[in-house]
C-alpha cells in the first residue's frame, strides 16, 4: 500500500467516524429535547461503560450521548489503528510499532483515567 | 431550549474563528463554557478536548486526502504528545482550579501576542496552490544517496530522514520529541490543540515547512486530545448534556469557515481576536485570583 493510498484511507477513517459521532450525538440531543433536560442541568450522568447498552435499549437520550462522545474520542485511535494495518502490509516494522505504542499509551490514558 | 441554542451558537462560532485562524478553538471553548455559562473549569476543559478532536478529525481528513499532512511524521510525534497529554490530563486533576485558571490565562495572553506578532508580520493570506502528490518517501533520499544535496543539512538520523517529504529533510528529531511531549501536557492541562506549540517546532527546530507542519499538527491533535480526553471521560471531566450541542456547533460553524474563508479579511478577524483574547485573559485572570 503506498503512502498516498494509506493516507486517502486513514482520510476516510476519520471522515466516517467523524460524521458518525455528530449523526449520534444530533441522535442524543433530540432525546434530551424531547424529554425536557437542559444542558446545563445537574448532575449529569456519569460514564459508565456497563451503561451504556441498557441506556441505548431504552433509548435513553444519556445512551446516546455517551456512544456519540465515545465514537469521536475514540475516532482518533480508529485512525491509528487503520495505519497500522496499512503498514504492515507495507511490512513497515518501524511505523507499527510506533502505532500500537501510540494505541497502547491511549489505553493506558484510559486505564489510568479510570483510576487503575 | 435558549441554552441549548446559545450553546450550540458559540460553538459554532469557535469552530468559524478557530477554523479560519487555525485553532483548534480551545482557546474560545474554555472561557465561553466557563465565564459566559459558568461551568467549572475542568468540565470546561473537558469539553473543550472533545470539541478540538471534532475540528481535527474534520480538517485532517481533507489534509490527508490531498497529502499535505505527513502521516509518518505525525505519528512518530503523536506518541510523545499522547504521553504529554496523559500526564497533562492528571496534573490538571491535581492543580486547584484557581492555579489552572491563572495559567489559563497566561495561556491565553501567549496565544495574544503570538497572533498579535503575526498580525504586524504577515502578509495578506495567498490562496494556496494544491500540492503535489506525496510521493512514498524512501531512504533513497536520505543521507548519503543525493549527491547534489547540501551535506551540512543531511539529518545523522537514518530514522529522522525516512520521514522527510518532498523537497524537504526532517531534522533534530530529539529536539522535536521534547516540544511534543510539551505539546501533549499543554493540550490536556488547558483543553487546546497544542498546535501554537507544535507548528513552531516542526517548522523552526525541525525543517518542515510551515504548510506541512499546519497540517500535520491538525492531524496530531486528534490523537494529542484523544488521549487527554479519556482521562476527562472517566473522571468526570466531560458532561454530556454540555458537551453534545458545543461539538455539533463546532462541527457546523468549522464546515462554514472553509465556505467563508475566501470573503473575509483574516487581518482583520485577527486583530478583533487578539482583542478579545486580551480581554477574556484578564477576565480569567481575575476570576482565578478572585
Amino acid at each position: 500500500m503506498t503512502t498516498p493510498r494509506l493516507q486517502q484511507l486513514v482520510g476516510a477513517v476519520l471522515t466516517v467516524g467523524t460524521f458518525a459521532g455528530m449523526a449520534v450525538l444530533a441522535l442524543g440531543l433530540v432525546q434530551m429535547v424531547a424529554a425536557g433536560t437542559g444542558p446545563l442541568d445537574k448532575p449529569f450522568p456519569p460514564f459508565e461503560p456497563t451503561r451504556l447498552l441498557p441506556d441505548l435499549v431504552a433509548l435513553r437520550s444519556e445512551g446516546f450521548l455517551w456512544l456519540g462522545l465515545v465514537v469521536v474520542i475514540a475516532t482518533p485511535a480508529a485512525r491509528v489503528l487503520a495505519s497500522l494495518v496499512g503498514f504492515a502490509l507495507d511490512r513497515d516494522a518501524r511505523m507499527v510499532a510506533v502505532a500500537a505504542a501510540i494505541l497502547i499509551v491511549i489505553g493506558v490514558s484510559a486505564y489510568v483515567g479510570a483510576g487503575g | 431550549m435558549a441554552q441549548l441554542l446559545l450553546l450550540m451558537v458559540g460553538g459554532a462560532a469557535a469552530g468559524v474563528f478557530g477554523a479560519l485562524l487555525g485553532l483548534g478553538g480551545g482557546v474560545l471553548i474554555v472561557p465561553l463554557l466557563t465565564l459566559g455559562f459558568g461551568l467549572p473549569l475542568r468540565e470546561s476543559i473537558g469539553t473543550s478536548l472533545v470539541c478540538v478532536i471534532v475540528t481535527s478529525s474534520s480538517a485532517a481528513s481533507v489534509y490527508l486526502r490531498r497529502n499535505v499532512a505527513n502521516l509518518r511524521l505525525g505519528m512518530t510525534l503523536e506518541l510523545f504528545t499522547a504521553l504529554g497529554a496523559m500526564a497533562g490530563g492528571l496534573i490538571a486533576f491535581a492543580l486547584p482550579d484557581r492555579v489552572l485558571a491563572v495559567m489559563f490565562a497566561a495561556l491565553l495572553m501567549f496565544v495574544a501576542a503570538t497572533m498579535a506578532l503575526g498580525v504586524r508580520r504577515a502578509p495578506e493570506p495567498q490562496p494556496e496552490p494544491e500540492p503535489e502528490p506525496q510521493p512514498e518517501p524512501e531512504l533513497a533520499t536520505a543521507p548519503g544517496s543525493d549527491p547534489s544535496s547540501d551535506a551540512t543539512r543531511i539529518p545523522r538520523d537514518l530514522y529522522a530522514a525516512s520521514l522527510s517529504g518532498p523537497g524537504y529533510r526532517v531534522r533534530n528529531l530529539g529536539p522535536g520529541i521534547v516540544g511534543s511531549l510539551l505539546a501533549g501536557v499543554v493540550s490536556a492541562l488547558f483543553g487546546v490543540g497544542g498546535g501554537i506549540v507544535k507548528v513552531p517546532v516542526m517548522n523552526l527546530v525541525m525543517a518542515v515547512p510551515l504548510r506541512v507542519a499546519t497540517a500535520t499538527s491538525n492531524l496530531m491533535i486528534g490523537v494529542t486530545a484523544s488521549a487527554g480526553a479519556v482521562v476527562y471521560l472517566y473522571r468526570g471531566g466531560i458532561d454530556p448534556f454540555v458537551t453534545a450541542p458545543a461539538a455539533l456547533g463546532v462541527f457546523a460553524g468549522a464546515s462554514l469557515a472553509s465556505r467563508l474563508a475566501d470573503r473575509i479579511d483574516v487581518r482583520l478577524l485577527r486583530l478583533l481576536f487578539v482583542v478579545m483574547l486580551l480581554f477574556t485573559a484578564v477576565q480569567m485572570a481575575s476570576a482565578g485570583l478572585s
